[in-house]
């Protein structure tokens, strides 16, 4: 045997030996396994079959039959780790030390997967998510006759929320239209509108239904996480990622838009956009001008998103959005007859920061800011105004246990108020050249908040949710501090019962500030209370009634003798809300709301406690969508409700120095507008064009062309009042919209 | 120097082998696992389904083509999904729907460029058509975007050409859709199965059978001098290709029966 050879041997000898030790060959015939059994159940003993069991590292395990069982035999010994994993079940492991041959038997209870976002249905809650708590979706909102696929004015056909000017602006429960705060991503959006306060032009909202992922709509009783609001809270959430890329254009009578959505191969990147326009000149060929406009109303929208996916879990996102509008309307007062001019732009953007440091944490951190500039000009009033906003806000999610949830959560709020021109002295006289205040003044203010709530459920059945939070708000030097509570209790399959009380403070506007002694305003406070039934089967049939009672106090009242606002105002408002849908699975939609309402005000300029300026006594509201084919679905919406309060004129008497008369009114809100009436249709057909889907509305607003007042005004000496008609006559809308 | 050199490569080749030994491992567990796949979607049977997505589950602690096993959880997904549509339970509809879109998106993150992903993603979108119709919008961009991304990767796939042939099966004639539009789509992806052959075993292979029935299916619907005969004939052949197909044997003969008044 040569040297070379004997190496060679060697080597051979060596690989052989390291197969052997490898294990590659070895065929030992007395390898002992074990076995290894048991069940897998989840709350209460519940059953789980399809679980997955599996020793980590290798593919030893098994899947649970339909007793929940499992069995499986390993030859791995010695320290070893079980996972067990099932859909919407919280991964689980278990340790185990297999000793060779010794049997296992080993029961396992895993625990629902807690969904850190999970809305719990409180009082007075309307959402929209994947649950048959679904009480609106945005198919609905933009099906819904009447509502022009706005959100706010779909709100309105649930008990409780009234439209302001049949606009989009709401209010809650006889409260004021700025008790209602709108949250989109964690930041407050307080002028998501067009057209907004402005004289006999309905408002319309700037968000659009199909953005969202989530709508909680809470007329009263709402979480520790809302501050500084008094009536409710619409709280909007919106995708964090877009679900696809294409295209979508709207060309309607009135408005064309563009929206547009883009998500990256590696899905970790997407974006946004949303261009609209309104012009009104082919719709009021069609359907008349029922005033007389110069410029008539024209609004201009631009908007867009940018996400970016952080790590597994995490995701920026940030949101800028544009509005302008513009309109003269011609407006008839005693002392003055021309166009009312008022325009406004709008800018709001808002950046987002998801993260979930663990399987049970998660963090949202947010910052935006708002800019809204307002002018209006009618006669001697002539005011430029711009309202600032910037805010900061930290909410922190903790997942205790399948029971217990902790929300934490800080913000900062920054709010700042600028006013130049002119604005009359006496409200009677708008004459050009009458007596006026001329302004160049500003003011800001800052709240401070923080608050923090647990989420406990007791079983299946019952949770409870206490939660406290304060505010300090800066401008006034002042703290408030609200424990709040809520509770439901599902006593059957389909019924419930829900409740909820706390207390509510809100910052008054800072237009008031302007006039109160030493910023010596406190915030306004509300005691809410409220109970509530419901009836829920699987989302198709949906009963609830439910009673409330509201306290307020330290609200905004003007002094009579110094004309100084003071926080000495009080009030009350109770009420029931009824609301009845049904769902026959994709055939019809429809439901009826009533709202019984009393709220009286002692509150600006109020001596006594009168009905608020929106007590809406009974209201209304039947909705129904029918699809008469798969192409085919038509639609129709009628509201009756008991017209508002305002303050007549009882007489007048001339003024020889400013060559007018002065009116002379009677108590604050004595007198009502007639009930409001209308009937709204709809008819949508869903085809394809070019190959690409499209859709195709043709509308009929108020159908029996009832003649709704908008307001009153009066001849020169007050002798004769004349009603001003709303606007929204009958008329006629078409449009179309094509998937690119 | 000659001598630890010769030990270097023996050790290399020993740990290629090994290396060698654990691929086959996962290649014999996954084979395994998609045979019962197989034959669980054939019977669209839930306890069946359940344990073969166990076994891809548990295939993942191997380690290997992680995106692989996780695109056959989410095809286990979709037998579920499918198997609770037909029971009509909505609630397991969108558990698994959801699951699958979820696990599929994972393959995806880490894979983007297997034309099948984007195909099961486009199909497990189209499930929730049957659930939340209010998120239109967002469902067509969604099985747009998938469908964008699959022809990119692979025009000519068979799933892909074959889903599209379904969806136009399925989307009335008013909306662009309807038997005839279907069947050149069919046709095309029953041409395209004939002659394909999978660069990998392991990769997905299912749909042949699907493709006929449902060309079938469309020829029933258009009922043309001669379609009958045509469908009968592809039905036939269908059952040879996959004799266990349920939906074959029960589903598409049963509505061939019917079109025919056969017994």
């Amino acid at each position: 045997m040569t040297p070379n050879k004997n190496k060679m041997i060697k080597s051979i000898k060596l690989f052989l030996l390291m197969l052997i030790s490898s294990g590659i060959f070895a065929q030992d015939s007395s390898v002992t396994v074990t076995k290894i059994s048991g069940f897998v159940k989840g709350d209460k003993d519940s059953v789980l079959r399809g679980a997955n069991l599996v020793i980590e590292g290798s593919i030893d395990g098994a899947t649970t039959d339909d007793k929940g069982y499992y069995e499986f035999e390993t030859e791995r010994t010695g320290p070893q780790s079980l996972l067990i994993t099932m859909i919407d079940y919280s991964k689980k492991t278990f340790p185990l030390d297999i000793i060779s041959g010794i049997n296992i038997e080993l029961n396992i209870k895993l625990s629902k997967e807690v969904v850190t976002e999970e809305i719990i249905i409180t009082a007075s809650s309307f959402t929209s998510g994947n649950t048959n708590a679904v009480t609106l979706t945005p198919l609905e909102i933009v099906r819904i006759p009447g509502a022009d696929a706005d959100l706010y004015r779909a709100i309105t056909t649930f008990p409780g929320s009234n439209q302001v000017n049949e606009g989009s602006r709401i209010t809650v429960r006889g409260g004021d239209p700025n008790e209602v705060l709108t949250i989109l991503d964690q930041a407050s959006l307080y002028n998501p509108f067009i057209f907004d306060e402005t004289f006999n032009v309905s408002s319309y909202s700037t968000i659009n239904p199909w953005g969202l992922r989530g709508i909680n709509f809470t007329s009263g009783g709402f979480s520790a996480k809302y501050g500084n609001v008094l009536s409710a809270v619409l709280d909007l959430k919106s995708y964090d990622m877009p679900q696809g890329t294409g295209m979508f254009a709207w060309l309607g009578l009135a408005n064309a838009s563009l929206d547009g959505v883009y998500l990256s191969k590696k899905r970790d990147f997407g974006a946004t956009f949303s261009l609209g326009k309104l012009f009104l000149q082919p719709y009021f060929a069609v359907n008349g001008e029922h005033s007389e406009y110069s410029p008539i109303p024209q609004s201009n929208q631009l908007g867009g998103t940018l996400s970016q996916k952080i790590g597994s879990t995490g995701n920026l996102k940030f949101i800028a959005n544009y509005s302008d509008d513009k309109v003269g309307i011609q407006s008839s007062t005693p002392s003055y007859i021309g166009y009312f001019n008022g325009s406004s732009k709008s800018f709001f953007t808002n950046m987002k920061l998801m993260v979930a440091p663990s399987s049970s944490t998660l963090l949202n951190t947010g910052i935006s800011f708002s800019y809204y500039n307002k002018k209006d000009n009618f006669g001697v009033l002539n005011t430029n105004s711009k309202s600032y906003y910037s805010k900061g806000r930290a909410d922190f999610t903790k997942n205790i246990s399948s029971k217990i949830d902790l929300n934490a959560g800080a913000e900062y709020e920054y709010n700042g108020y600028d006013i130049n021109g002119a604005i009359p002295v006496y409200s009677y006289n708008l004459k050009p050249g009458a007596p006026s205040t001329l302004l160049d003044t500003n003011t800001n203010s800052g709240r401070i908040g923080a608050y923090a709530e647990g989420q406990f459920r007791v079983g299946k059945k019952f949770f409870f949710i206490p939660g406290i939070r304060t505010d300090y708000f800066t401008l006034a030097n002042k703290a408030s501090f609200d424990p709040r509570f809520a509770f439901g209790y599902q006593f059957t399959k389909y019924n419930a019962l829900r409740g909820a009380a706390g207390i509510y403070h809100q910052i008054p506007k800072l237009e008031y500030f302007f006039r109160a002694e030493g910023n010596d305003l406190k915030p306004e406070q509300a005691i809410h209370y409220i109970l509530g039934y419901e009836f829920n089967k699987d989302g198709n049939y949906i009963f609830r009634v439910e009673g409330y009672y509201k306290d307020y106090a330290n609200l905004v009242i003007l002094n009579t003798t110094d004309l100084f606002y003071r926080s000495e105002g009080e009030g009350f408002a109770k009420g029931i809300d009824v609301f009845l849908k049904t769902k026959i699975k994709n055939k019809f939609t429809g439901w009826i709301s009533y709202a019984y309402c009393n709220s009286q005000r002692k509150q600006y300029d109020a001596v006594s406690l009168t009905p608020s300026n929106y007590d809406i006594t009974n209201a209304v509201s039947i909705v129904g969508s029918y699809n008469i084919s798969s192409e085919f679905v038509a639609g129709a919406s009628y509201k009756l409700s008991t017209g508002k309060p305002y303050t007549p004129v009882l007489s007048s008497s001339y003024n020889q120095s400013e060559d007018l008369y002065i009116p002379v009114y009677g108590e604050n809100n004595s007198s009502r507008f007639p009930t409001y009436d209308r009937l709204d249709m709809n008819l949508q057909y869903i085809f394809a064009l070019f190959g690409k889907f499209a859709v195709a509305v043709i509308s009929v607003n108020n159908v029996l062309n009832q003649k709704n007042v908008y307001n009153y005004t009066y001849n020169f000496d007050y002798t004769q009042q004349v009603e001003i008609i709303s606007n929204n006559q009958r008329s006629l809308y078409l449009g179309l919209g094509l998937q690119l | 120097m000659k001598k630890q050199v010769t030990h270097v490569i023996l050790l290399l080749i020993t740990f290629s082998f090994l290396n060698a030994n654990a691929s086959s491992d996962f290649d014999k567990a996954m084979l395994k696992a998609k045979k019962n796949l197989k034959t669980a979607m054939n019977k669209s049977d839930e306890t069946q389904l359940l344990k073969v997505r166990g076994e891809f589950e548990r295939i993942l602690q191997l380690k290997e083509k992680v995106w692989l096993v996780n695109y056959y959880i989410a095809l286990s997904d979709y037998g579920l999904a499918t198997a609770a549509m037909v029971k009509e339970n909505t609630d397991n509809l969108k558990k698994y729907t959801q699951s699958g879109i979820d696990v599929i998106n994972k393959s995806i993150d880490e894979y983007p460029e297997f034309a099948d992903s984007f195909v099961l993603l486009q199909a497990l979108h189209f499930n929730r058509w049957q659930y939340e119709q209010e998120k239109m919008q967002e469902i067509i961009a969604a099985t747009t975007s998938a469908d964008e991304s699959a022809v990119k990767l692979e025009k000519n796939n068979p799933r892909l050409l074959m889903l599209n042939g379904m969806a136009s099966y399925y989307t009335p004639e008013a909306f662009g859709g309807g038997a005839a539009v279907a069947l050149p789509k069919l046709e095309k992806a029953v041409d395209v199965f004939k002659t394909r052959k999978e660069t990998s075993e392991l990769y997905p292979d299912w749909g042949y059978d699907l493709a006929m029935g449902y060309l079938a299916m469309a020829l029933l619907k258009r009922n043309d001098d001669g379609d009958m005969k045509k469908a009968k004939e592809i039905i036939d052949e269908a059952i040879v290709i996959n004799p266990d197909s349920g939906f074959i044997t029960a589903y598409v003969m049963g509505e061939y029966k019917k079109s025919t008044g056969s017994k």
